[in-house]
């Protein structure tokens, strides 16, 4: 299969590397740079457990080629924390609210929380549902993803 | 812990909403599931799967595959001839076998059945080579429909059999012609209820490596029974059961689809065996929504008989499962739906005259398994239905039609008409605050306030009990005879940190929590200080799996069963040290001390260094110092109740639902953990609701599946799941440890009935009849429409 060589910054650093043209950005995130946190839940665009945000707009790594994300900036779930190597105030509401139960969509979920929270600081509690429409969680029934996104709406900005 | 209900929680540790252990390598991505991980060599399988419902393989080539540059080798059914097929292990006489290949050979069943399996470089190569396998069928007639396949002339599955039907079995109970002959009314309906996926968001996967000089098999696997997969997977390879490790990472849901020791997770053990090297396979949400076991899909007739003054006098049942291509190589088989169904059906009513028929047929769809809830629902759905259908006719009020006909609070315990004994519970109690939380008799006014006003809301009620704590006597008691027991190791390490072993898996039940509070609560120490290992048949004791509800009732109890006999030992071995007698002697905080002198006493890592180099023993001279135990817990049977309502209103142009409502009241006796408690809750709720109004895995008439992705498999999203409303009463089990029965199933038993029953009642002025589920818009206009 032919391969392109890109470059691109993720979660700061900047990679060089060869990239077979159709991997998707997510089997590159995953498997060439071992970046496993971010999952594969459908690989057809609808559940957005392989959520990353592509120059700070939450995308679905899943659609994405990896050589379309040449020159760009890519942030994973591992890309996240705190200033102390510990946890976001996402990941802590998450955490502290009962958001997550399997785990495997939450990484999605935080990218996609903080994406959201970035442009609407004070969401209403039908805009935090609009806008989760493009995650799915199986486990949960929402009740908690919803509060603690609530718990952050209006905060400012960590 | 001697007998049952000496301990009961309300304690340091139990009863807490401690926050959950495992959270934070979840939230930050550092968990590893089977995807996740990589092995050195390690090869890529992608399985070729029937695009035929019915068909004889005539032949397979491979030839352009395995020219494929990447593809290792490609191997079909008659490569794995020497392992035999599959068959569920249920021990009834008269359940017929459906034997299943590995990889099909001369014949599919339904179409995802796995014909081949092409192993690769990676996946991508592996998947072109999958796309290159020719394989060359003979159609045959496919029978989709449960009760078309039980007609004569039906296209047989398993001609051996004569029969698609792979189980029947009648009972009776009390006198039901009587019990007719005297009615005032008799009802009946049809419900025919919707195929589900289960759908955890991480779908299937395996990865295997051989170890050959040492005889031994590696097999880490998404999987909820790790012990049963080794057993599967021994017992397939001709090896023995220490010879094979299965190791189970983190998983991401399962909801009873991952329970049991599936086709592939055999064939990837045996191709890293053959090919010498790993071999990972991940399944994707196709193969998952093709392959992966479905459930719920039953066309029960239920008929009731009624006196003039509302009671029920009795109910005739049949339940016909739709149980797909193979009686599955599930728990239960073919038994999972229709069988569990019949037996359940009293539930918390005062049903005295009951007779049921079971039926479990084969048809050309993917097999039925466990999902959460199992056959449960689609019994509870029809019996739902049909009470609010008599209450429409009788004009007799629902709530008062099921606070009449439910089991007294003082008819507590209760053994209902097949066996099942209810040892206390809060039936009414539920009903009834649900009833207060809605405030009913307003949510009537405003009813009809609104129907004038050409506005149609409603409210279902859906009172339940769940059998649960799967131990060997609640198995007998819901007519699926068989042991279910677990045990726990516990130890103190040099740091006087507490370490248990448990043959449970988690997957996503919290289990490092509320395991590690139960283990806090018997030692007497900190939460922190203990740490909880499972997933790892050679590390842990043999185990029976996480479902059935099962793992807080057997859990808590085995702990707590070790976590006393470690806490006795510590305090003999406190007395030697501290010269006291250990009568008066207490663990607190992880010190040992007499009672009430804490400052004079000491921490368990000097006590452990004392045991393990100081020659330190208890007074009466054990000879087994070793701050080592294990205990073992089959516990008593066990049945939570609750009561969940729905509101909602229905347009009636566009057939679309909204929620106004939903509040639930569990009562699962003891809770170790509220908060996980309310988010099993909300999530079996979120699933009930899905099951309600939009989740189908449907066929077409060529048994050609409809919904294999999520733009047709129609999982709840954030905005079809309305605010929750979590209630509790507790009251406590006399026949469990601390009083703890189980959970997390009942919102995807009741929930469907409620749902349902709220659009029906908000429909009630257009004289609904039965609806056809998932009550979809178009399905609730065609309930307006006749």
């Amino acid at each position: 299969m032919s391969k392109r060589a890109i470059a691109l910054r993720v979660n700061g650093e900047r990679v060089e590397a060869l990239a077979e043209e159709r991997r998707t950005l997510a089997d590159f995130l995953r498997e060439e740079l071992e970046l496993t946190g971010t999952k594969l839940g459908c690989e057809h665009g609808a559940c957005g457990a392989c959520t990353v945000t592509l120059d700070g707009v939450a995308v679905r790594s899943c659609l994405l080629l990896a050589v379309q994300a040449e020159g760009r900036e890519v942030e994973t779930i591992e890309g996240v924390g705190g200033e102390d190597g510990g946890l976001d105030r996402v990941q802590r509401a998450l955490m502290e609210h009962h958001g997550l139960q399997c785990g495997f969509c939450t990484p999605g979920y935080v990218m996609s929380i903080r994406a959201f929270l970035a442009e609407t600081p004070n969401p209403t509690d039908a805009e935090i549902r609009d806008a989760m429409t493009g995650n799915l969680c199986r486990c949960t029934g929402y009740q908690g993803i919803f509060e603690a996104i609530r718990s952050l709406a209006g905060e400012a900005r960590s | 812990v001697s007998a049952n209900g000496e301990l009961r929680a309300g304690g340091r540790w139990l009863g807490r909403s401690a926050r959950r252990v495992e959270d934070p390598r979840l939230v930050s991505g550092e968990a590893r599931y089977v995807a996740d991980l990589t092995l050195p060599r390690m090869l890529h399988a992608c399985f070729v799967r029937s695009t035929e419902a019915h068909a004889r393989i005539v032949a397979i080539d491979v030839a352009a595959a395995e020219a494929l540059p990447g593809v290792h080798r490609v191997f079909v059914g008659e490569d794995l001839a020497a392992i035999a097929p599959l068959v569920d292990p249920m021990p009834f006489e008269t359940l017929l076998k459906t034997p299943q290949p590995v990889l099909a050979r001369e014949r599919v069943r339904f179409v995802g059945e796995a014909v081949a399996v092409v192993v690769a470089d990676d996946l991508y190569l592996a998947e072109d080579g999958a796309e290159l396998v020719a394989v060359d069928y003979e159609p045959l007639p496919p029978v989709v429909d449960a009760l078309a396949a039980m007609e004569p002339d039906a296209p047989l599955l398993f001609e051996q059999h004569g029969t698609n039907v792979m189980y029947r079995e009648a009972d009776a109970f009390g006198d039901v012609d009587a019990a007719f002959a005297e009615a005032a009314h008799t009802f009946s309906i049809r419900l025919h209820t919707n195929r589900c996926a289960a759908s955890p968001m991480e779908a299937r996967g395996a990865i295997a490596e051989h170890q050959a000089r040492e005889g031994r098999m590696t097999v880490w696997s998404s999987t909820q029974n790790p012990h049963s997969v080794r057993a599967g997977v021994a017992a397939a390879l001709g090896m023995s059961d220490h010879q094979v490790r299965v190791v189970v990472p983190e998983v991401g849901g399962a909801f009873g689809q991952k329970l049991s020791p599936y086709a592939e997770e055999i064939v990837i053990p045996w191709l890293a065996r053959e090919l010498g090297r790993p071999v990972k396979w991940i399944e994707d949400r196709r193969e998952n929504l093709l392959a992966a076991t479905q459930s719920k899909e039953q066309v029960v007739d239920a008929e009731a008989a009624v006196a003039a003054d509302g009671k029920l006098l009795g109910m005739r049942a049949r339940y016909v499962g739709d149980s797909g291509g193979y009686s599955f190589n599930a728990t239960c088989g073919v038994l999972v739906e229709p069988q569990v169904a019949a037996r359940l059906m009293p539930s918390v009513y005062t049903l005295e005259n009951y007779a049921y028929e079971v039926d479990g047929v084969l048809t050309n769809k993917t097999p039925i398994g466990a999902y959460r809830g199992i056959g449960w629902t689609a019994g509870h759905t029809a019996r739902e239905l049909l009470f609010d259908m008599i209450c429409r006719d009788l004009d007799l009020d629902p709530a008062e039609f099921r606070l009449r006909n439910m089991v007294a609070p003082e008819a507590l315990p209760y053994r209902s008409c097949v066996g099942a004994n209810y040892e206390s519970g809060s039936f009414t109690e539920s009903l009834q605050m649900v009833l207060d939380a809605v405030d009913y008799p307003a949510f009537r006014e405003r009813q009809r306030a609104l129907r004038d006003a050409g506005r149609y809301i409603g409210i279902g009620l859906s009172p339940w009990v769940e059998p649960t704590g799967y131990g060997s006597r609640i198995g007998a008691e819901m007519g699926l005879p068989g042991p279910s027991h677990d045990s726990a190791r516990m130890s103190i390490g040099l740091s006087g940190k507490v370490t248990l072993i448990t043959g449970f898996v988690s997957h996503g039940q919290g289990h490092e929590t509320t395991f590690a509070q139960a283990a806090a609560e018997a030692v007497g120490v900190p939460l922190e200080d203990v740490i909880v290992l499972q997933g790892d048949t050679d590390a842990t004791p043999f185990g029976m799996g996480t479902h059935a509800s099962r793992g807080a009732v057997v859990g808590a109890g085995m702990i707590s069963r070790a976590g006393e006999k470690l806490r006795e030992k510590v305090l003999a071995i406190g007395a030697t040290m501290l010269e006291a007698s250990p009568a008066d002697m207490v663990i607190e905080d992880g010190r040992v001390h007499v009672r009430g002198v804490p400052d004079s006493g000491i921490g368990l890592a000097e006590l452990s260094q004392a045991v393990h180099f100081g020659g330190v023993t208890a007074e009466d001279g054990g000879d087994d110092p070793t701050l080592a135990t294990s205990a073992f817990y089959d516990p008593g049977g066990t049945y939570s109740n609750g009561c969940v309502a729905v509101l909602v209103e229905v347009d009636v142009g566009t057939g679309v639902v909204r929620f106004d409502d939903v509040v639930v009241v569990e009562d699962c006796g003891t809770m170790l953990n509220p908060m996980i408690v309310e988010g099993q809750i909300a999530g079996a709720i979120a699933q009930g609701i899905g099951a309600a109004v939009l989740e189908h895995a449907a066929y077409d008439e060529n048994g050609q599946p409809l919904a294999t992705s999520y733009m047709d498999y129609l999982l709840p999203s954030s905005t079809d799941v309305p605010p929750i409303r979590v209630l509790h009463i507790e009251t406590p089990s006399p026949n469990t440890i601390h009083g703890v029965k189980g959970m997390g199933e009942s919102g995807m038993i009741a929930t469907p009935a409620a749902v349902c029953n709220a659009i029906l009642d908000a429909l009630a002025p257009f004289e609904p009849g039965v609806p056809e589920l998932p009550l979809s818009p178009d399905n609730v206009l065609r309930l307006i429409d006749t």
